[in-house]
């Protein structure tokens, strides 16, 4: 039988934040085009015309969507593309 | 005359010589702005990442602002390059589409623009607003183009 191996609290703490389901959030920027926000959905996620356009409405009705979900990795990575597009997005832990 | 067409899987440039001049100017008025950054009227190209935690929002800004920063300018040499005509590719199209919405938001917040000012036929009598509507006009032709260039 293998030992359990002590690790420090602190990295259990970091494992376990960035092992947490994370969601990607497009909040309502009126400036961006309609056109646009959806055209980014469909490029960032390869999402269909329909699910964008669906997703962009939300954004536009709601003033907020889930755009995609993950790791806190891909999540950071989404809201990066989605920030260098000039959309507002933001993550939170899916808890 | 149609700015932006698509012809296969590119996006074709074709502006007048005079508009050619007008974006060079904004553009070049952007770049300044960005590497000063001047601090409000950017503020819709920094948007925060984290809302509930301050500390991770200071993370994630210490990890990708100068790629955001670097990136834009990029986009925006990219733009200048192609500007008296060229077949953009699919990143030649995304650095025209990040600059041109970089363009509005910026002018969107100089503005204080709420979206629905065209609608509501509040757009301010001035040379700034005639651009911010030029450019999203600019825009939704790249987006048209692009759609269709790249199957979208």
């Amino acid at each position: 039988m293998t030992a359990p191996v002590l690790v420090p609290e602190t990295e259990v703490a970091e494992s376990v934040d960035y092992a947490r389901p994370w969601k990607v959030i497009v909040w309502d920027d009126p400036i961006n085009l309609m056109s646009y926000v959806a055209f980014v959905f469909q490029k960032l996620f390869s999402y269909s015309k329909e699910k964008a356009h669906r997703l962009m409405m939300e954004v536009h009705i709601e003033g907020r969507a889930v755009v995609s979900s993950g790791t806190r990795e891909k999540a950071e990575f989404d809201v990066f593309r989605l920030h260098e597009h000039g959309l507002w997005a933001t993550m939170e832990s899916d808890e | 005359m149609r700015r932006f067409r698509h012809e296969g899987d590119v996006v074709v440039v074709d502006l007048p010589s005079g508009e050619q001049e007008i974006l060079s100017q904004v553009l070049s008025d952007l770049r300044d702005l960005l590497i000063k950054g001047a601090g409000d009227t950017l503020r819709r190209l920094k948007p925060p990442a984290h809302l509930d935690s301050s500390e991770a929002e200071l993370a994630y800004r210490e990890m990708v602002d100068d790629d955001l920063l670097r990136g834009r300018l990029e986009a925006i040499e990219l733009v200048e390059s192609t500007l008296s005509g060229a077949e953009l590719d699919s990143s030649g199209t995304e650095a025209w589409m990040q600059s041109l919405n970089g363009l509005r938001l910026v002018l969107g917040e100089q503005l204080a623009l709420t979206g629905f000012d065209l609608v509501n036929d509040t757009l301010p009598d001035s040379a700034s607003a005639a651009l911010y509507v030029w450019i999203g006009w600019l825009l939704e032709q790249l987006i048209d183009a692009a759609s269709h260039a790249q199957g979208l």
